[in-house]
């Protein structure tokens, strides 16, 4: 006799977000391993000898600049992961960011760990697709706030996709991207396209200070400052550009000093800024009790460190300009 | 500032409702009042004898009472402020319920009459401490400075005594008290200062206007409303729950009764609730005080000042029920214009059918707005202007149960064929106006032979569309049909005989014969009587009245504490 048994189904409710930090993790898990085997093999053993100190320099500076690419790739991970959760993801190619950043998040962290010199293709090459994909991702939102109604007004610029939003992606690959330069570049006199390595970066970092500046200010203005601490992000950062800035004019080997200062106190800035953000958090409706919906819809945690990163970027360059290796 | 966890977090959805009864039983008594921010909580409020003579007894805490009572209060001056109705705690009292919230409407008997007798309760009178502003619709305009003169620059309606540049600094101060959400720049008259909140981000159906208002080639804007954006004090910004017309939960709000109040009461005022005040007492010309019923029995506070702030139906009523041997045509009646000139404003609505979802009960009701009708005099093509007076519409968010009654009343659908429209629900969106009339002496508040459960005759209210009312419903109508159509609206149908706010049944200006009262809203008869409220507006203007009600009352403070100096 036969007994007629169902089939035996097995189901597994997985949400779709545990999917995609699945295959965001995954990615950037195979990102480091791949990074590790693209090293060109005995390149520091190559036909000329630099000094030891200048290749400290360039190497601690790399580093430096992976610091900074980590912590705006984090950023990016968190903040894109967090707003396009919000936005339901919509539109697919919102998944996008999310697997760039993890993949630019793990080439970041190993080269930050990296102390040799010499530079690491599958990196550079990571770092320069998540560049390319921040400016794609400025399309997008530049053109989801264009088509709604009143086009480029205030209204769509606080409401729609933040527009500047997706150019962290582009710093993180830009920084990321020249820290591989900075390794390859001669240690006695590093240049990145044919200008002195240290002044260009600068200058670069201080434009993206700016850049940082303004889409804070623009967040900070739909949230009417109305605490007294919203002030800060739109002013220390760009007296901390202009630091960068002439600190890039200074003769070599001059004290960096207040440039530095100003660097260290945006980073710092960058990390408090994540709690004054819980605190926002907090004045929300239900506060930290209503967590699930006020993370989502308070002034966003993962936000501040991207100036932090960019920050970072900045003491790459103070210690290129300077040649001498930073303490901390 | 507020640490969550500590227990004095503003909104902890978990804690039980209080086990007291404010519909019953006073909340303000024993030294104390409830401390509307945070749960369960109380503040300590300075109480006055009945014999004791205050320096201010003002009748009414919304718009007007409760901002002239907080401004009084700062002034050092002796306060106490009476409300019929309860003292609500929004974050405990209020439900996510259309039926059960319509406990914050008057909705005492009153007779209405004339060829288009007024709906009163929902759209126009509140019976709760804060007044009206608990359920109104939190949108917080300002006049155009013409209207402040009619009859001179426009040639209609009745002069203001009062200049608009010095309102215009009051609206600064009232929408700096209520942190109105606004755009970054308001598109129609003079220079303002900026909100102190930016805008709400738009809903679907604001959508719906902004697509309907640039297809006919108008502007339109962000709302300007009362409800915050960002944090503020005790307040957290929005949630778009959508129930803001029948009480907010969260505190968003910035009514009266979560604003001004909570400042009188720190300045030393007294709030007393579920306190009618049926007859106002006087002698050698002079108000003596109030009489007013409170926990079962008739009452007497002494009082230097009286002011009533009932709202346009309240405050002719109690005047003329308080007239008395001195005063037989009731009190500041020597003109016999109590209770005359009462306007209302138009709240025709048209609405259609829509393919993708709207969704329209999402965040505060009216997200949008168009005021291109206030400041535009000619118009053209098929719009010419052939009346005085003017309005703007705003974007709708009815909520299912006041929706169904729509359908049912005003489109006239039952049975099978409203259930059908209710499933179309999430499809609908519309455009409502608000809209100036005419002030006509025939439109008036009068006493009625029926008594109330006070024993107080009711107020019987008489209105009636004059030609030119009529010929602005059918512009606006015409006008919003085409825009609702132009964004793409199907089955476009009018809802033609809404109304809202109610003003002007004691007109300030500029002489005894032609007012009730002066331009700082005191009695041309009895010069310790005052009225601070939309009664006294002479003209309606095209927009939502609260913000004028309250920059009025403001100067009204300024003016009278300048005056005791």
């Amino acid at each position: 006799m036969k007994r007629r048994v169902a089939p035996v189904r097995v189901e597994a409710a997985v949400h779709p977000v545990v999917v995609l930090a699945a295959v965001a993790a995954g990615a950037g898990l195979l990102t480091w391993f791949a990074a590790g085997r693209s090293k060109p093999l005995g390149h520091a053993a190559g036909g000329r000898s630099y000094s030891p100190r200048g290749r400290e320099v360039t190497a601690s500076a790399a580093q430096r600049l992976n610091h900074a690419s980590t912590m705006l790739a984090a950023s990016v991970l968190f903040d894109s992961g967090l707003e396009h959760y919000r936005g339901q993801f919509f539109n697919r190619a919102m998944y996008t960011p999310i697997v760039v950043s993890s993949v630019i998040l793990a080439a970041s962290l190993h080269g930050a760990g990296d102390t040799d010199p010499g530079s690491s293709r599958v990196r550079h090459g990571v770092q320069a697709l998540a560049g390319l994909t921040g400016l794609i991702g400025f399309g997008f939102h530049a053109y989801n706030v264009g088509k709604r109604e009143g086009g480029y007004s205030f209204q769509n610029l606080f409401y729609s996709a933040p527009i500047g939003a997706p150019m962290a992606l582009t710093l993180a690959g830009v920084l990321g991207v020249i820290a591989e330069r900075v390794r390859d570049a001669d240690p006695d006199e590093p240049r990145l396209g044919g200008l002195p390595a240290g002044r260009s970066l600068a200058v670069a970092t201080a434009g993206m200070l700016a850049g940082t500046t303004l889409e804070a200010g623009l967040l900070h203005f739909r949230g009417a400052f109305q605490n007294p601490a919203m002030f800060v992000p739109v002013t220390l950062p760009p007296l901390a550009a202009a630091l960068l800035v002439r600190a890039a004019t200074k003769p070599e080997g001059a004290s960096q000093s207040g440039a530095k200062w100003g660097m260290w106190a945006v980073s710092a800035m960058g990390v408090g800024g994540v709690a004054f953000h819980g605190y926002g958090v907090a004045r929300m409706m239900g506060g930290w009790s209503n967590w699930r919906q006020n993370l989502i819809d308070g002034p966003p945690l993962p936000a501040p460190p991207s100036f932090s990163g960019v920050a970072l970027g900045g003491l790459a360059a103070l210690e290129l300009i300077e040649r001498s290796r930073f303490r901390f | 500032m507020r640490i969550p966890g500590l227990g004095n977090a503003a909104d902890n959805p978990k804690h039980a409702t209080p086990g007291d009864d404010p519909e019953h039983h006073p909340r303000a008594r024993d030294g104390r009042a409830p401390n509307v921010m945070r749960i369960g909580e109380w503040v300590p409020m300075r109480q006055h004898r009945d014999e004791e003579e205050v320096d201010f007894a003002i009748v009414g805490t919304g718009a007007g009472g409760g901002t002239l009572a907080c401004r009084l209060a700062e002034g050092g001056v002796s306060v106490v402020a009476f409300d019929a109705g309860p003292y609500f705690r929004p974050l405990e009292d209020f439900a996510s319920d259309e039926s059960h919230q319509s406990k914050l409407y008057w909705t005492d008997e009153r007779i209405v009459d004339g060829e288009n007798p007024l709906q009163m309760g929902s759209n126009n009178s509140g019976k709760a401490v804060g007044g009206s502003t608990v359920h109104y619709a939190m949108v917080a305009l300002r006049f155009r400075p013409e209207w402040f003169k009619t009859r001179t620059l426009m040639g209609y309606g009745a002069d203001w005594p009062l200049d608009w540049r010095e309102m215009w600094r009051y609206y600064d101060q009232v929408e700096d008290d209520l942190k109105i959400s606004g755009p970054v720049s308001y598109p129609w008259g003079p220079h303002r200062r900026r909100y102190h909140r930016r805008a709400h981000e738009i809903n679907a159906a604001a959508k719906v206007l902004a697509r309907g208002a640039e297809a006919m080639g108008i502007n339109w804007t962000p709302t300007p409303l009362a409800t915050v954006s960002a944090p503020h004090g005790d307040a957290p910004p929005c949630v778009y729950r959508g129930f803001c017309t029948l009480g907010c939960s969260t505190n968003a709000k910035q009514s009266v009764l979560v604003s001004y109040l909570p400042r009188a009461l720190k300045a030393g005022a007294e709030i007393r609730d579920l306190a009618m005040v049926g007859r106002i007492e006087t002698r050698n010309g002079r108000a003596t005080g109030v009489h007013y019923f409170r926990e079962g029995k008739w009452r007497f506070q002494r009082a230097k000042n009286v002011v009533v702030a009932g709202y346009a139906i309240e405050t002719p009523r109690l005047l003329l029920n308080s007239a008395n041997q001195e005063f037989p045509d009731g009190l500041a009646n020597s003109s016999g214009l109590v209770g005359k000139n009462l306007m209302v404003q138009g709240n025709q609505a048209v609405w259609g059918v829509f393919d993708e979802e709207i969704r329209s009960y999402k965040g505060p009701p009216s997200l949008a707005i168009s005021e291109h009708w206030n400041y535009d005099d000619k118009g053209h093509g098929p719009f010419v202007k052939d009346f005085f007076g003017g309005y703007s519409y705003m974007s709708q968010g009815p909520l299912p149960q006041l929706w169904a009654n729509t359908q049912a009343s005003a489109h006239g659908l039952w049975g099978e064929a409203l259930v059908s429209e209710m499933q179309r629900y999430n499809h609908v969106a519309g455009l409502k106006v608000v809209s100036e009339y005419m002030p006509q002496e025939r439109n008036r508040v009068t006493l009625a032979d029926v008594k109330d459960q006070y024993g107080l005759p009711v107020a019987r209210i008489t209105y009636s569309w004059c030609d030119n009312d009529k010929a602005l419903n059918r512009h606006a109508l015409k006008f919003m049909r085409e825009a609702l159509s132009a964004a793409g609206g199907r089955e476009v149908w009018d809802q033609g005989d809404d109304t809202c706010h109610l003003n002007g049944t004691a007109r300030m200006g500029s002489g005894p014969r032609t007012s009730v009262v002066d331009a700082d809203c005191r009695s041309w008869d009895i010069p310790n009587l005052y009225v601070c409220d939309g009664s006294v507006f002479p003209t309606v203007g095209g927009v939502n009245p609260s913000l004028t009600i309250q920059a009025v009352a403001l100067r009204t403070a300024d003016r009278i504490l300048a005056r005791r100096r």
